[in-house]
């Protein structure tokens, strides 16, 4: 490599460097806050590494969230609703891909303007349909309503437009009918789009905050960002900034768990559809 | 049909009966509160079997919310038509609430002997009618580091201290270092009514209610002197706090004086400084403080007499009253000196009894039915004093128009 070359390779090694630093940084200092004691952490000389170092504060965060109950409640309804929105989305997306009938652009456009329609606006009709069915403080409140979701639709619908139609024409000629290609062509194609899709909609389940705030009030229920919003002190007393900093770390592990797993498909499918993540 | 199948049939007749009546005195009672959650759920325990053993048949089930969820989740409760049957209310949203129908006449079931403050019990009327019981109260009070003083040489606050001297003091202490504060008053819509009580001069409405009176010469004057803490620096600005809280920054031993409630008694005690409190100091007299939470009776609950009985025992009971005391769990606003021991003698701080002398100059917030929008409004004015980009005398201009709207 010419002197000149290594030189620009160098600068742009160390910007990028200062970039990852720079997005590493607010989760290097949470898991740093989160190893120390109360007293050490609104210290005017801030220190990144903790002196000393203690896990006091994932111990004390046991014993005031029922932190198993709501990871296990967090985790089920995110894989649930994940589950439910790939099914929902994929098969509306091929409805609205590749199948002909009437009033379907028209159907497609009025399904996109839902996304429009702010959803706190939503939380109190919503509320009083969910309260009418019974389901308060169940898992069905959690999970029912974000089952089907116009973005996810979306998402797929362009991927599925973007697929040659050659495979699946040649399915046909081979007798295989609109499920069968579905399931057998057009899904194995899309891995790229689902894994996006599935990552977003984990995410979007695991950090929901306002409609499980009113669907489950209860522990059993509870999901983790609201066991952990009541570690937030209100006016009226001292935050535990280290409790609240462990808690975060607890919350960050799946989504960090899921976006490794689903990394090698999610960044082609966020280069394919042209979203950014 | 003979007599013995009769004698079988009346028996079961009787049983059933019987059955069926304590079927129906089988009631469960939802409470929802703000007050509890996180840190005094077991003292809320100890009150709810009290409770329970002296009125076996009604069993009480709690549910918690933070202070910052909890009246968006009690609204939506209240609108879907699904609202607990006993809630908590603190006395700027108790208008509202009576005033949308939301809640229900208790005075039948009170009983007269219950030794409430009378002023307390007659916040919580609408109309003259009993729509919640006082339940706790509590004060704002000057919180100061005796070590930061001894370290500037000046004399700890009195009571009959004024803000000039207050100002003074908190000079001398911002001398002592760059990151030391002489004093912190919060800048919003509560410390404005209150300071407003202290100037004597300056009040929200007219005495009928028809009109806002805010823009007055004095409220100008009070507002000017909340915001010129931060102006003569010896009082941080958000920026300078940069995310620390103003209770943080006290704990951290690095702020004079701070304006704060008695609320904040077991966080400070474990400061590793001397503190004390006093009354606050005066602009032309003394005023402070008077927050209540009230316990309300929905007007939608199937079980009023119930419901009105549990609000009583939370609220009047012996056995509630000691527990809060001996938690520092705020104070039941009972008029039972001697229930009241137990917390005096409690230390830090030793100047306890600063509490009680505050209850002598009470002030309340103006309270209209469209609370939130008024202190809402308010704050954001007050910011924009506080960011230079309105002068005191134009946001209470606006404010004056503000609140015209409001009560109309």
């Amino acid at each position: 490599m010419k002197p000149s070359k290594l030189g620009v390779r160098l600068v742009q090694i160390s910007i990028m460097v200062f970039l990852v630093l720079l997005m590493v940084l607010p989760f290097l200092w949470m898991l740093s806050t989160s190893l120390k004691s109360q007293q050490y952490i609104l210290q005017t000389t801030p220190q990144l590494i903790p002196d000393p170092l203690t896990f006091e504060s994932y111990t004390q965060l046991a014993d005031r969230v029922n932190l198993g109950r709501t990871f296990f409640n967090s985790t089920f309804v995110a894989l649930v609703t994940m589950v439910g929105q790939l099914v929902i989305s994929s098969m509306a997306a091929y409805a609205f891909s590749r199948m002909e009938w009437r009033g379907r652009n028209t159907l497609f456009v009025l399904y996109l303007a839902t996304m429009m329609i702010p959803s706190v606006v939503l939380v109190i009709p919503q509320f009083i349909l969910v309260r009418s069915l019974g389901w308060v403080n169940s898992y069905a409140a959690l999970i029912i309503p974000s089952l089907s979701s116009a973005f996810g639709t979306f998402l797929l619908r362009q991927f599925f437009m973007g697929l040659p139609k050659d495979f699946e024409e040649a399915a046909f000629i081979d007798g295989a009918n609109y499920f069968t290609i579905f399931w057998r062509v057009t899904l194995p194609l899309a891995q790229p789009a689902l894994a996006t899709l599935a990552i977003f909609s984990f995410m979007g389940s695991w950090n929901a905050y306002l409609w499980p705030l009113f669907a489950a009030r209860r522990e059993e229920v509870m999901t983790l960002p609201i066991a952990l919003a009541t570690l937030q002190a209100g006016p009226r007393a001292l935050t535990e900034w280290n409790m609240v900093m462990a808690g975060s770390v607890v919350s960050v592990i799946p989504i960090l768990v899921v976006y490794l797993l689903a990394q090698r498909w999610f960044v082609q499918g966020v280069v394919s559809s042209g979203i950014k993540g | 049909m003979s007599k013995k199948l009769l004698s079988i049939l009346v028996v079961l007749l009787l049983a059933l009966t019987s059955l069926m009546s304590t079927v129906a005195q089988e009631v469960t009672l939802r409470y929802f509160t703000f007050s509890a959650a996180p840190d005094y759920l077991e003292e809320l325990d100890t009150i709810i079997a009290g409770f329970e053993a002296e009125n076996p048949g009604i069993t009480i089930e709690v549910s918690t919310a933070s202070f910052a969820d909890y009246f968006t989740l009690l609204q939506a409760d209240v609108v879907s038509g699904s609202a607990p049957d006993v809630f908590e209310l603190n006395y700027e949203s108790f208008v509202t609430y009576a005033a949308n129908g939301a809640l229900a006449d208790i005075s039948a079931y009170l009983n007269s002997d219950a030794p409430y403050y009378p002023r307390a019990l007659e916040a919580f009327q609408y109309d003259g009618v009993q729509m919640a019981l006082p339940g706790t109260f509590s004060t704002v009070l000057l919180f100061y580091n005796a070590d930061l003083f001894d370290a500037a040489s000046v004399e700890y606050p009195t009571d009959s201290w004024t803000w000039a001297e207050a100002t003074a003091a908190a000079e001398a202490i911002t001398a002592l270092g760059d990151d030391t504060w002489g004093l912190f008053s919060p800048v919003q819509f509560w410390e404005l009514y209150k300071k407003a009580g202290q100037n004597g001069e300056c009040e929200f409405f007219n005495a009928e209610m028809t009109e806002s009176t805010i823009n007055s010469s004095a409220c100008v004057e009070t507002l000017e002197t909340m915001v010129g803490f931060m102006e003569s620096g010896i009082m941080p600005t958000q920026a300078q706090l940069s995310g620390v809280s103003d209770s943080e920054l006290f704990l951290s031993g690095k702020l004079g004086m701070l304006v704060t409630g008695i609320w904040m008694f077991g966080a400070f005690a474990e400061a590793d400084f001397a503190w004390d409190v006093e009354i606050e100091p005066a602009i032309n007299q003394n005023a402070n403080h008077f927050f209540a939470n009230g316990v309300a009776v929905s007007s939608t609950t199937a079980n009023p007499e119930a419901a009105a009985l549990w609000a009583q025992y939370l609220t009047a009971s012996e056995t509630a009253a000691t527990v809060r005391v001996e938690a520092s769990w705020e104070l039941p606003a009972l008029d039972k000196p001697e229930y009241f021991e137990a917390y005096l003698a409690q230390t830090p701080p030793n100047n306890r009894a600063a509490v009680f002398k505050a209850l002598e100059n009470p002030v309340t917030p103006p309270v209209i039915e469209r609370q939130n929008e008024m202190q809402d409004g308010i704050n954001a004015l007050i910011t924009q004093v506080i960011d230079g980009e309105l002068s005191a005398q134009e946001a209470l201009d606006q404010a004056k128009t503000l609140l015209d709207s409001l009560i109309q």
